[in-house]
């Protein structure tokens, strides 16, 4: 396997390709400026969660990396994510909307309580058709032989995924470490 | 009339998270589906329970929402006339 | 190929496979009208245990029974945990996992499968690969979901929920009912480590996503389709005698799904919808129904599921 992009995103910085992007704000801030910088072209966004603003701008600055031709329906690249905390943030916030004595239940807020959306949200922008998975693993290291088994499996069409470790307990407290990765 | 249309678009703008639109970007009497706005049907379950949240009205058969949410102000017409809070 | 070594299902229908299944034969359905089962929800259709179950217990309960019919070592560094889950103990997913193999003495790290309604299928593809690959011999799988306020406002919100027993399938479906259960089936790499009969193989497998949307199924079943023209690799499609569906009964799954069984060539098979028993038991789905599949089907059949986040999975299994 064979890692060609990487990138790092803390609430208060972005490393891509070992290259350290200069922003101004930081947290969810920090998301919306990444996307204003380096997208600004799919609404969308905005009605995203966290986990899956994170993981989408984690994507767009890979996918900018690498330089290739996107949008285009493809089936050989994967989408597989992983953390450790599910889809937590947004569980919260949708919770808050069904409190006792104020019970309104945001259909908004509830599509995001799953943590796959994420991978989802990615393939919907990149018109991915393969496989998309999210895994809940207690170390981002557990990934390895879910990848490497996944690439190489029987009768796949794969040819490469986007990868990586994509968690989000609040607005301020988020981590990506996401790569794409290939099968030869 | 106006101020509640006025006050909606301001609602609509804060429950589908449009961060990067103002009431002024939101034409009236353009239809909010399909063209105009684009919502989808995440976007409508939301504006029946904006409705309920903020206006009291139940709204029980999705079915009747389509007359209801043509534009921002057959929404204001159905809210003045149902409206329990 | 990896071997099925056992399975058990407890579910309001019964605790063991087997009664489970007898149930279904016999017609019977767990789902009940619920008024006040959770604080502001209104009433609703569903399968629920009548004593509120417990997570944890209820995943040990269902994988202890499948394990004591096998020979394995649930504590050997050889034997790993996959569990199937969307919304676990109270919204966590990683600590219940961990207390399952704690529970069992296991030394190795669960995984969790958390891919919406199809994780039950997805989490069985996991096992195929790794048992292929050599990093384990043998994988415990356990579905479950318990059902919550959460969950039910959830998909009250959305108006996916029939008001009644839901009808997969029937042009007069109005949506779906929940469901909660756990299921277990233990996989080995080994035919030799089989004593169960007939023996299933799970013989393919296959996720894809519709890029479409992610709570709207592909018109024309993409995803869907794309999974059955995989799982289909190798054998005419005449062969296989049932498709398990994901049949949750909301107008526009089924006709999605309807939509992939044609197009690739299966309308011929007979179908399995068994959400009108169990309900959807979320992450349960896909262990519990592929196991109803397995005492149903005489020779090969396709279990298939779909979920939020457009993504579809199916699986093939195959009486050796």
């Amino acid at each position: 396997m064979r890692i060609t992009h990487e990138i790092e995103i803390t609430p208060t910085a972005v490393i891509l390709d070992g290259q350290t992007l200069t922003q101004t704000e930081t947290g969810e801030k920090m998301l919306i400026e990444l996307y204003r910088q380096y997208a600004n072209d799919y609404p969308k966004f905005f009605k995203l969660d966290t986990l899956s603003r994170l993981g989408f701008i984690a994507a767009e600055l890979l996918l900018k990396a690498e330089g290739a031709t996107r949008f285009v329906p493809t089936e050989d690249r994967a989408v597989i994510l992983a953390n450790r905390s599910a889809s937590i943030k947004n569980d919260t916030d949708y919770l808050e909307t069904i409190s006792e004595g104020n019970y309104y239940p945001s259909p908004a807020l509830f599509v995001y309580t799953l943590p796959n959306i994420v991978t989802g949200e990615i393939a919907i922008r990149n018109k991915y058709l393969a496989e998309t998975a999210f895994y809940v693993l207690d170390k981002p290291e557990q990934l390895t032989p879910i990848i490497e088994t996944t690439l190489n499996a029987e009768h796949s069409e794969l040819n490469s995924a986007i990868v990586g470790w994509c968690e989000c307990n609040n607005a301020n407290s988020f981590y990506a470490k996401l790569q794409i990765i290939w099968k030869n | 009339m106006e101020e509640l249309i006025e006050q909606l678009k301001q609602q609509i703008i804060e429950a589908l998270n449009f961060e990067d639109m103002t009431p002024a970007d939101i034409d009236a009497n353009a239809p909010l589906f399909g063209e105009g706005l684009g919502l989808d049907s995440i976007d409508a379950l939301e504006l029946i329970m904006l409705l309920d949240r903020e206006y009291g009205i139940k709204l029980a058969d999705p079915k009747s929402g389509k007359e209801v949410f043509r534009s921002v102000r057959s929404m204001a017409e159905y809210i003045q006339k149902n409206r329990t809070k | 190929m990896i071997y099925c070594l056992a399975h058990h299902i407890i579910s309001p229908l019964g605790d063991g496979s087997r009664a489970n299944w007898e149930a279904v034969q016999t017609g019977r359905s767990g789902l009940r009208f619920y008024t006040s089962r959770f604080a502001d929800v209104e009433p609703f259709c569903a399968s629920l245990f009548d004593e509120p179950q417990l997570f944890v217990p209820l995943c040990i309960h269902s994988a202890e029974q499948a394990i004591s019919e096998t020979q394995i070592d649930a504590a050997s560094t050889e034997t790993v945990f996959i569990l199937s889950t969307t919304k676990g103990d109270n919204l966590d997913l990683i600590s219940p996992a961990k207390q399952i193999v704690q529970h069992f003495g296991n030394p190795n790290e669960p995984i969790v499968v958390s891919n919406a309604c199809t994780s039950g299928v997805c989490a069985q593809i996991t096992a195929k690969r790794l048992l292929e690959a050599g990093v384990y011999r043998h994988a415990v799988v356990i579905g479950c979901d318990i059902q919550t306020r959460f969950i039910v406002s959830g998909f009250q919100a959305f108006k996916a929920l029939s008001p009644e027993p839901c009808l997969p399938f029937s042009p007069d479906r109005k949506g779906l009912n929940l469901g909660e259960a756990a299921a277990t089936i233990i996989y080995s790499n080994q035919l030799s480590a089989v004593n169960l009969h007939p023996v299933w193989a799970l013989v393919a497998g296959s996720i894809h996503n519709d890029a479409n949307h992610i709570s709207a199924p592909s018109r024309t079943g993409e995803g869907a389709y794309r999974c059955l023209q995989d799982v289909l690799q190798g054998v005419q499609p005449e062969n296989i005698e049932l498709v398990g569906v994901h049949g949750t009964a909301t107008p526009y799954n089924d006709a999605m799904e309807q939509v992939a069984i044609e197009r690739a060539g299966l309308a011929h098979a007979t179908i399995s919808a068994l959400k009108p028993y169990f309900g959807h038991t979320m992450g349960a789905a896909g262990v519990l129904e592929t196991i109803i599949c397995m005492l149903t089907a005489k020779k090969q059949f396709i279990k298939m599921l779909s979920g939020f986040g457009g993504v579809n999975a199916a699986i093939r299994l195959k009486c050796e």
